[in-house]
């Protein structure tokens, strides 16, 4: 007994001489909220089915005339760039640079085009609701690859190989008098492309899964900081709201304080012009072009709404992969993860827009318009946990999906 | 993954006024001074980024006259904006049921929550004598 309670002392002893828990120690336990939370971002792969709106989605014929397609410096003006110059496979299909380069330097960054089949909208301003219009926006915009419809038209028809591919893809030979309709077969196909490219699974998603099995041991292996940046990531950063889901985006888009004026002096309205141009456009899914018969995927260009809100607004990326896409933001202002992790530390609300009210008392006031972004004033070691949570969402290696098949001969 | 909009519930001075709502399996409801609207989703189940539907009706209560039409909308208050998408409302089949004419039925579509977090249904009922706003809260997980 007596020789118990020594060792008893001794432990009490050597408990209090036991430094608080140090700086770099990790979280032992989520509380049941943040693991709710955390839970949230997967599973990973997510389920998919083929695009309604795209006869072709999901089609292997389709598919192969897409990667074609994609790999053809035929389809810009100078034929000196496909698809892959700035959506370089490399690069996680996004380009590395600042902003992107077509027949011209481009207003905005190189999106990556990896898990762009979960999207709801297109390009940086949402300016599509499909994939295959959106595929066509490069191809057909002066700046970027400057071709016409009847370029295109042309091409696919005089070439014998891709004739043969587009009549195996859609059952039919290009139509020789409707340049619009090749046109968008092209979009079709280039969209079941892209519909492959899927990224693999990342330690986070390892670690999540251990998390919903309450598998210690395997969780162990998840490094500590991160840990303690995916704490800040689901708690006090918020970042989870927008950054929602297992493809980290809730798919919309949202103002953040990042400068909007181009080179030009002219300013980029972002979501504000995509839905103008959604609108006004013959290729989205209410238009003629989509193969929904019953529109069920139209709803939402249906409903969207424009409006000053809209300014300044663009779409919140994923987060998969994110280590391998800098730089970061619309317009590449910023070049790595710590600046966009400091960038939400710091935000200055003044670059927002506001709104002016009054307050239950009579008192004026002057808001952002959406008041869910506010400094996080991070510490150094948080904005350093925040980023090594970050960097833990991109696959080790390429997943197979994202390696360029062999073509095979159309005949 | 499917997310699930918990309904918060608020007990209701009309519990009394069991017809309004009553050929709605599952519907909660929201009130102003002179209406009782129930409404149910559909699906019924909310998930984050995903287009729902809401089928109510509005019930008059006491002398208040039957409802001409609803606007609805949702709220987040904690961040101070609202849907990015408009909700369009029909009235819905047998709009006016004869034997209670003070009720009116409706169906509104594409409405979308993009967040999750705290988000406050409204309903604004349009009658004779103006416009009143019947509000509900739920939050989306």
């Amino acid at each position: 007994m007596r020789r118990a309670l020594v060792v008893w002392a001794a432990v009490v002893i050597a408990a209090a001489c036991v430094p608080p828990a140090a700086a770099d120690s990790p979280p032992t336990e989520f509380t049941r909220d943040e693991v709710r939370r955390i839970l949230r971002h997967g599973p990973w792969p997510q389920p998919w089915s083929p695009d309604p709106s795209n006869r072709v989605s999901g089609r292997a014929a389709a598919i192969a005339l897409g990667e074609r397609l994609f790999f053809d410096q035929r389809l810009s003006t100078d034929g000196a760039r496909s698809c892959a110059s700035c959506h370089v496979p490399a690069k996680s299909f996004a380009d590395g640079l600042k902003l992107g380069i077509g027949v011209d330097e481009l207003d905005r960054n190189t999106p990556s085009l990896v898990n762009v089949r979960y999207n709801r909208w297109f390009g940086w301003d949402g300016g599509n609701d499909n994939l295959w219009a959106q595929s066509l926006r490069p191809l057909l915009d002066a700046r970027e690859f400057g071709m016409t419809e009847g370029g295109i038209a042309a091409l696919i028809r005089a070439d014998a190989a891709l004739a043969c591919a587009y009549r195996r893809a859609f059952g039919a030979p290009p139509a020789p008098a409707d340049d619009e309709a090749v046109v968008v077969a092209v979009g079709k196909a280039l969209a079941a492309y892209q519909e492959t490219l899927v990224s693999g699974r990342t330690p986070f998603d390892d670690f999540r899964d251990a998390l919903a099995r309450g598998d210690r041991r395997a969780m162990a292996s998840y490094p500590a900081n991160a840990r303690r940046g995916l704490r800040i990531f689901v708690g006090k950063g918020a970042c989870s709201v927008c950054h929602f889901g297992p493809n980290f985006t809730n798919g919309e888009f949202h103002e953040i304080g990042i400068p909007v004026l181009r080179k030009l002096g002219t300013v980029d309205w972002g979501r504000y012009q995509g839905i103008k141009m959604l609108q006004a456009s013959r290729f989205n899914l209410e238009g003629p072009y989509s193969d929904d018969a019953r529109r069920s995927t139209a709803v939402g260009s249906r409903h969207v709404v424009l409006g000053p809100q809209n300014y300044e607004q663009f779409k919140i990326p994923s987060l998969r992969n994110v280590a391998a896409t800098a730089p970061y933001m619309h317009n590449g202002h910023l070049a790595t993860l710590r600046d966009v992790v400091r960038h939400y530390s710091e935000i200055d609300l003044a670059l927002m827009h506001q709104v002016h009210l009054y307050d239950n008392d009579g008192v004026p006031q002057t808001l952002p318009v959406d008041q869910i972004l506010k400094p996080l004033n991070l510490s150094a070691l948080e904005i350093d946990d925040v980023v090594a949570f970050l960097n833990t969402l991109t696959e080790k290696s390429a997943a197979p999906s994202l390696r360029r098949r062999t073509a095979t001969a159309c005949r | 993954m499917r997310i699930i909009g918990v309904l918060m519930l608020v007990a209701s001075s009309f519990a009394s006024a069991a017809p309004c709502g009553a050929d709605l399996r599952g519907a909660v409801t929201a009130e102003s001074a002179n209406y009782l609207v129930a409404f149910r989703t559909q699906p019924p189940r909310i998930a984050v980024g995903k287009h729902f539907s809401v089928e109510f009706e509005t019930c008059a209560k006491g002398d208040a006259p039957a409802s001409t039409g609803v606007a609805v909308d949702a709220f987040m208050p904690e961040h101070g904006h609202g849907m990015n998408y408009r909700a369009v409302v029909k009235p819905a089949a047998g709009a006016k049921p004869a034997d209670a004419p003070t009720i009116a039925r409706y169906r509104a579509d594409g409405l979308m929550f993009h967040m999750p977090g705290r988000w406050d249904f409204y309903f604004d009922v349009r009658s004779a004598s103006g416009t009143e706003r019947a509000t509900r809260s739920i939050v989306l997980e």
